[in-house]
């Protein structure tokens, strides 16, 4: 196979820690920003339980990835876009490929607009959007081109960035009304499963393992902290949830688009001020990895499906699209609709698709006779 | 390489030049708003402003002496209810007028009535705003208040205000501020309430709690009370209950903790039994002479338990009679009772029995016996 004749040079390989790292990027962008609007709208006090049942799923469906991917590997690169293109056959392949690149490029361009759209409301309302996309897209160049190990690099530093930002949910401790969360357990299966379907975009990007599964050094080792990282983006979740059902009257919570931003609003330091803003910035850096990890996934598809096509060239024609897409959803509206159309693309992604992989795959090597 | 820290270079430059920028020496912020409302929709609205100005106290940033070379510091205007201070006033400003750091909004007692409806909606939209900020009711004007260049302080008036009701919501005085006021504002069956001040003279002073319905005011608490609703309402660990045990005498009960507990039994019926346990661990320093020993403890402890349990019932019937909860009664029923019939709550609000149970527990009566 011509993949098995191009293995990935060890010096490019990053560690299996990378792993954890570059899980905790891709699900932890902004959305612990304003979850807590999105969940509480059809079960109320009872969110929580939709998130951590939100949180338990991926386990299963990361089980499912890790377990197709050990399997591939014995056939030639362990990544999305071979498996597909060896199990579908070339033709059918191709435009699954090219759906997943979709998807991918979807993922990038929700998550810099949304957060484009909160600066442009929260702190500079006159930020173009075009100018502040080309400045970043320029910095995800750089990055990229740097290779994959230094998107892991990236994603490490953001990681401890965004530490503050979670310590700060300290502060609402005093405030906090713990008997907003009672009654429990009052909604129907029903509602609870509305609000699993609303959070189902918090947790995607896990899957992204697909992708960059080969560029690990002992994959056997990866599998825990995989499995470490779902973990901690579970509690992450958990406790910002929590926070704003505590912390805010169900009224208040579900008129407020940003909860987790407006709470650090009440944050006060005797030193500085607006630690909300501070905040806001930093959040930046959560999302310079997450695109760059994005852009770097779809110049490899790009590789892999038109392998004369060299990287430099395919990622400016990448980050190109990304900021003409993004500049071309004008407002607010436009986001929220991108944010729902998103859900439900990674909800059918990671709980319809995945395992309708795995069965494909273990037809395949059923009907081929390799049986593992 | 070197093109890439050509790029690196270029992002920094570019980034700086994306947005304008605002210069701390060169804006006024403002820091108080006051809403007077003088009818048919009508309000006179004051900001102050504090200067960045080098002052005559070093350091002082600018709550030190106004040096001659301070900015304006406050401005007035009459415009309609709802309308941006900071918009309207901007056609007055030396510099830039911007909304970065409201510390204080006051509204006058006619405004309370009036509503704060649109006041609360547009303060809740706004972005500039930070959720510490300090609401309270002003009993006289607020205009008189924010411009009175009379006050003992030099520190300016947004300030003084606010560390007043921040010092007294450790004390005798329920947490109020911005986001506690929007919790209840927007909670279903629950009601907000601020604080009342007034200026008195050189100085500024606390007037007790003003209760809201929804927006508007319905009912004030005397100063003397805010103990007793302070210890209905959460937890805490200062503040003095003065009770008048027999006509012109006095113990009055230093706390050290306090706590609360509610407990409802039959949310759903139509009148709910609303279960409240207080404890209170508390020191006595000022008594009328004889009325305090070590042996006599408990039995003052018993005065003081009855004197705490008819003020809660009397204030709680009377909250119930207005039909207003800033007590967050219904939320509590609500957290109780499985599919709370939400509906029908006003109505059974003020059907529902209050039973109040306090123990107090004298912890010591000073060095002498």
């Amino acid at each position: 196979m011509m993949a098995k004749a191009n293995p990935i040079n060890d010096t490019h390989k990053a560690g299996p820690m990378a792993v954890f790292f570059l899980t905790q990027t891709m699900q932890i962008a902004i959305e612990f920003v304003f979850i807590q609007q999105l969940v509480t709208k059809d079960s109320q006090q009872d969110a929580w339980i939709a998130v951590l049942l939100g949180g338990l799923s991926t386990f299963p469906v990361m089980w499912l990835i890790l377990r197709l991917l050990e399997k591939e590997r014995r056939y030639g690169q362990a990544d999305l876009f071979s498996i597909q293109r060896r199990i579908f056959g070339k033709l059918i392949g191709s435009m699954l490929n090219l759906i997943v690149s979709i998807y991918v490029f979807l993922y990038s361009v929700t998550y810099l607009r949304s957060l484009i759209e909160l600066l442009q409301v929260e702190i500079f309302p006159q930020l173009s959007t075009l100018v502040f996309s080309v400045l970043f897209c320029l910095i995800v160049w750089y990055i990229v081109m740097g290779g994959f190990r230094n998107i892991v690099g990236v994603s490490l530093i953001n990681f401890i960035y965004l530490l503050p930002l979670f310590l700060s949910n300290v502060f609402v401790v005093p405030h906090a009304h713990f008997s907003n969360l009672l009654p429990i357990m009052e909604h129907r299966p029903q509602q609870i499963f509305l609000s699993f379907f609303m959070n189902t975009h918090v947790y995607v990007g896990f899957e992204f393992i697909l992708f960059y599964y080969p560029f690990i050094k002992k994959p056997e080792e990866a599998k825990k902290w995989a499995y470490f990282s779902l973990l901690t983006t579970l509690y992450i979740y958990l406790i910002f949830i929590i926070l704003g059902i505590v912390y805010y009257s169900q009224g208040e919570v579900q008129k407020t688009i940003w909860p987790t931003l407006t709470f650090w609003k009440s944050i006060k330091f005797p030193f500085f001020e607006h630690v909300d803003i501070i905040f806001s910035i930093i959040l930046l850096w959560s999302l310079i990895p997450l695109v760059s990890l994005c852009s770097w996934v779809l110049t490899r598809g790009i590789k892999f499906t038109f392998p004369k096509i060299k990287k430099k060239y395919s990622l400016i024609a990448i980050l190109i699209l990304t900021i003409v897409t993004a500049y071309l959803i004008r407002d607010g509206q436009q986001v929220m609709m991108l944010t729902r159309l998103f859900n439900i693309i990674g909800f059918i992604a990671i709980y319809c698709y995945i395992p309708l992989l795995f069965l494909c795959q273990w037809l395949k090597n059923l009907f081929t006779g390799e049986t593992a | 390489m070197r093109r890439k820290v050509m790029v690196g270079v270029l992002s920094c430059l570019l980034l700086a030049g994306c947005v304008p920028t605002h210069i701390i020496d060169d804006i006024l912020i403002v820091e108080a708003e006051g809403y007077d409302y003088i009818g048919h929709n009508k309000v006179i609205g004051t900001v102050t402003m504090p200067n960045f100005v080098q002052s005559g106290n070093q350091g002082g940033q600018g709550a030190g002496l106004p040096s001659t070379a301070s900015l304006i510091r406050s401005l007035s205007v009459q415009t309609y209810n709802g309308k941006s201070l900071v918009d309207r006033l901007q056609s007055e400003g030396q510099v830039a007028i911007q909304a970065g750091k409201i510390r204080l909004m006051l509204f006058n007692l006619p405004m309370a009535k009036h509503g704060l409806s649109i006041q609360m909606s547009f303060r809740n939209r706004d972005p500039d705003v930070p959720r510490d900020l300090t609401l309270a009711v002003v009993d006289g004007s607020c205009k008189k208040l924010l411009k009175a260049t009379d006050y003992q302080t030099q520190i300016p008036v947004s300030r003084y205000a606010q560390d007043m009701i921040m010092q007294n919501n450790t004390q005798n005085y329920p947490d109020s501020d911005l986001s506690s006021f929007l919790y209840a504002y927007f909670g279903a069956y629950m009601d907000p309430f601020m604080p009342i001040i007034q200026k008195n003279g050189d100085h500024l002073e606390m007037r007790g709690l003003a209760l809201f319905n929804h927006d508007k005011l319905a009912m004030r608490i005397p100063d003397s009370k805010v103990f007793v609703f302070k210890m209905l309402y959460q937890n805490f660990t200062l503040g003095v209950y003065d009770l008048e045990y027999r006509p012109g005498r006095h113990i009055a009960l230093r706390n050290v903790k306090t706590s609360v507990n509610y407990k409802v039994r039959h949310g759903n019926s139509a009148s709910p039994d609303i279960y409240t346990t207080i404890h209170v661990i508390g020191q006595v320093r000022q008594a009328y002479p004889g009325s305090v020993s070590k042996v006599k403890t408990p039995q003052v402890a018993r005065i003081m338990e009855k004197g705490l349990a008819s003020d809660a019932r009397q204030l709680v019937r009377k909250i119930q009679k207005k039909g207003i909860d800033p007590l967050q009664i219904g939320d509590k029923v609500r957290s109780f009772t499985y599919h709370f019939d939400g509906k029908s709550w006003p109505e059974r609000y003020r059907h529902a029995r209050f039973h109040c149970k306090v123990s107090v527990i004298i912890q010591q009566t000073g060095i002498t016996d």
